[in-house]
């Protein structure tokens, strides 16, 4: 198949993907959109967002939509690590021997939903560092690799902070993007209402298989990225550390750590899917400014005067993005230069 | 390589809309910035003469051409080309990413399908102009020059100031006035009265009449009598004879033998003056160190100052052998002696002056008779070293003595003669008992006692004057200024 056929078929099965995850969901194109590129980048998701929004909903349709194993973990505080990992169980074999074999968790599937992960221990969040990370747990001094494609997509709930522990820097880097699930607009509110209080059935068909995805995620990247929009992902991630010479005021105001360079891969290869899916075979400035605040949001962690004037860190970046556009060379007319 | 020749094409087309915008931005700048200097050169146009006008264009076609130049010649990348060129025709960073992946080495397969995807939209694209005309901050300020410059062009040549300086002699004024005949009635008439508003100021001969009250002391001819004139209350202001009436006294100021010698008793002493450069000697980088030279200088100076009346040429002569000797410090402690004589003299006549009036000068003979009959050291008299003069006591074993030991020794250690009578001093005389009484005063008491009075307190602030004479001094002062 050529290049052209490779990026027309991804588009093609971006498009299914999507449409069959919209015949649950109602709306939300742009998260729906997200959590695609979330999986075809090889990231993984946190959805984040009030109860009854269908976050789990659409975790569920995606996993249901694709040829792959998928596994929920409620996350609760007393959860335990072998709980979502697996751990050494004592078996008896036909010969009446016994020895020790891997019991699996439900982490070893293509698509986790780690619903509610804020609830459970640190201990239990750590379990997942070094899966979502290295695609791969160790128990027992063995390490056993995660099938791919390897995908977990978590669920949090903002608001209610009580017996929760919320997730630490070194968790929330290892997710590719941060989603905020919105409240529906009153039109998705009465199809929700009209889809979901009938008797009619959706049907959600495999549209993709496992070995596509990977397949995809080679190809996501071969996107070519151009020099001045390169300069330009890592001048944004720059721009959000408070020590940068060249950091805006706001930063230097309102921010404590910046984006870690994970921010940036987060940003570039985003880009990447984001442009193959709406069948470019580059990456273009927009495609950036389209992911800085999923990539970025929680990579950004605000300083006390930050928290207190209750500053968003969408509404910051959104400002750094034009400090940046500003500053660099490339949006001046270049024959004033 | 993946070159594409529509790519190319697209790039020459937007370089060229590029250039051809600069040569637009540079020239109105550059007419700007030429039009500075062609004002300029059509204020001067009277000078230049009939080419003022030519060199004022020349000089705006040149800052033109400059800039139209200066346009032309800068370079355009093809990356910025590129990306003005996918941001005007929104190509989503095509055409950039393709001109620099297709010359890359490690492009990857896609990048193909890239360069044939922007060549494709790229030869779909219309033929406009995307490069949007950017006009120079200049160029909203470029209309004042240019009205100015047509105005000037249009104008009769300025008249330009002349280098020569105006005669502001009487005759020379007659002369360019009979030259401007071609005047208004308007201007003849207020010249007369301008020239004689800015006639130089002529000083009045005026007779100051002795006011009525003065004294029999009092004599025509007397500069006394420029103080005694009260007569600037009652006329009507008269800038001329104040300046006349200030400047003589002045004059009687500066007649210092009719004042009391204040200024030469205690500032501008002979001895002051040697003893400086004698302190000056020892300086340099090494502070114990004396140069023979400014020694050898000081010495022929106090041999000087020894010629008129001193009495330490002796000293100073021996001093000058052992210094060409090579013995300085012989030198220095036969300058030392001559020194301590010098002071010696001057207390001598100061114990006889002390602040007597001015007249005290003229009768001085006496008094210094009537010392000389008391025993007391002469002027002119040798003192020893470490001997001086202890006013109203005679030699001392001492230089000067204690202050505070003399002060109480006698009362007019000062030389105080008289006494201040009490009650309003608004006579002519200074009011004095004692041994000044008969003595009548020939100046203005109100009117010098305020100057004296300055003078001591500079004296006191500037000269080194013991503490407790400042208290005595001031008493005196005190009693004189008593109304």
């Amino acid at each position: 198949m050529t290049d052209d056929g490779r990026v027309r078929e991804f588009v093609t099965a971006f498009e299914g993907l999507r449409a069959e995850v919209e015949k649950v969901i109602v709306g939300h194109r742009e998260i729906i959109n997200h959590v695609l590129i979330g999986m075809f980048a090889g990231g993984h998701v946190l959805l984040e967002g009030v109860p009854g929004l269908g976050k789990t909903l659409l975790v569920k349709t995606l996993s249901e939509s694709l040829e792959l194993s998928f596994s929920r973990i409620q996350f609760t505080p007393d959860l335990m690590p072998a709980d979502i990992i697996g751990t050494n169980i004592i078996v008896e074999d036909a010969e009446a021997r016994k020895h020790f074999q891997f019991q699996q968790g439900p982490l070893f599937a293509h698509i986790v939903l780690a619903d509610e992960i804020n609830r459970a221990t640190p201990k239990t969040q750590s379990a997942l560092l070094e899966g979502m990370q290295e695609s791969s747990v160790t128990v027992g001094g063995v390490s056993r690799p995660l099938p791919a494609p390897f995908f977990v997509l978590a669920t949090q709930n903002p608001i209610e902070m009580e017996g929760t522990y919320p997730l630490p820097e070194a968790q929330l880097d290892r997710f590719l993007l941060k989603l905020r699930v919105r409240y529906p607009a009153i039109e998705e509110l009465n199809a929700i209402i009209d889809r979901t209080t009938q008797s009619r059935h959706v049907a959600v068909e495999r549209v993709m298989s496992g070995a596509k995805v990977v397949a995809f995620r080679e190809l996501i990247r071969e996107v070519p990225v151009a020099a001045h929009v390169r300069d330009f992902a890592s001048g944004v991630v720059m721009a959000t550390h408070p020590q940068w010479a060249d950091a805006p005021d706001l930063t230097r105001r309102f921010v404590r750590y910046g984006a870690s360079p994970r921010g940036a891969q987060a940003l570039i290869l985003g880009a990447k899917v984001r442009a193959l899916a709406e069948g470019r075979y580059n990456v273009s400035l927009d495609d950036l400014k389209a992911l800085v605040a999923p990539a970025l949001r929680h990579r950004v962690i605000l300083n006390f005067e930050g928290e207190a004037e209750g500053i968003d860190v969408d509404t910051l970046l959104g400002q750094i993005v034009d400090t940046v556009q500003a500053s660099t060379t490339h949006a001046r007319e270049p024959f004033v230069r | 390589m993946t070159s594409n020749a529509s790519l190319d094409r697209l790039i020459r087309r937007v370089s060229a809309q590029v250039r051809r915008r600069r040569i637009e931005h540079y020239a109105i700048r550059g007419l700007f910035w030429a039009s500075l200097p062609a004002v300029a050169l059509l204020v001067l146009k009277g000078g230049l003469g009939p080419f003022g006008v030519p060199a004022a264009a020349g000089v705006l076609v040149v800052g033109v051409l400059f800039g139209a130049l200066w346009g032309a010649l800068k370079r355009t990348t093809r990356a910025d080309a590129a990306r003005l060129a996918d941001r005007a025709f929104g190509l989503e960073d095509r055409v950039a990413t393709a001109l620099e992946w297709g010359e890359r080495a490690d492009r990857t397969p896609l990048v193909d399908a890239l360069v044939a995807d922007a060549s494709a939209r790229v030869e779909s694209l219309p033929a406009r102009t995307i490069v949007r005309r950017i006009v120079p901050r200049e160029a909203r300020f470029l209309p004042v020059p240019v009205l100015i410059a047509l105005t000037l062009t249009l104008a009769p040549a300025l008249p330009l100031p002349s280098p020569r300086l105006p005669d502001l002699t009487p005759g020379g004024a007659d002369e360019e006035k009979e030259q401007r005949t071609g005047g208004g009635l308007l201007e003849e008439r207020s010249k007369p009265e301008a020239r004689e508003r800015l006639r130089p100021p002529a000083f009045e001969e005026r007779e100051f009449q002795a006011r009525s009250g003065a004294s029999a002391a009092s004599t025509a001819g007397d500069l006394s009598a420029v103080f005694k004139d009260t007569s600037l209350a009652s006329q009507r202001p008269d800038f001329n004879s104040f300046l006349k009436r200030g400047d003589e006294r002045l004059k009687m100021l500066e007649q210092v033998d009719r004042l009391p010698d204040l200024a030469s008793d205690f500032t501008a002493s002979q001895y002051k003056m040697v003893f400086r450069k004698s302190k000056a000697l020892t300086g340099g980088t090494r502070p114990d160190q004396i140069s023979p030279q400014k020694l050898k200088e000081l010495l022929e100076e106090m041999e000087r100052l020894g010629r008129k009346g001193g009495n330490w040429s002796g000293d100073v002569g021996e001093g000058m052998e052992a210094l060409e000797g090579g013995q300085t410090d012989r030198a220095m402690e036969a300058m030392q002696k001559a020194l301590d004589k010098m002071r010696a003299q001057e207390d001598a006549q100061r114990s006889g002056k002390g602040l007597r009036g001015g007249r005290d000068n003229e009768r001085g003979g006496a008094s210094r008779d009537r010392r000389g009959e008391g025993g007391g050291a002469g002027e002119g008299e040798d003192f020893g070293e470490g001997e001086g003069l202890m006013p109203g006591k005679g030699k001392s074993s001492s230089p000067k003595g204690e202050a505070s030991r003399r002060l109480q020794a006698t009362p007019y250690d000062v030389g105080v003669e008289g006494e201040s009578r009490r009650g309003r001093k608004d006579g002519y005389d200074t009011n004095m008992t004692g041994r000044g009484g008969p003595m009548a005063s020939r100046l203005h008491y109100l009117g010098v006692i305020g100057q004296y009075r300055k003078l001591m307190e500079d004296a006191i602030t500037r000269e080194a004057v013991p503490r407790d004479y400042h208290a005595q001094i001031k008493d005196y002062f005190q009693a004189l200024d008593e109304r």
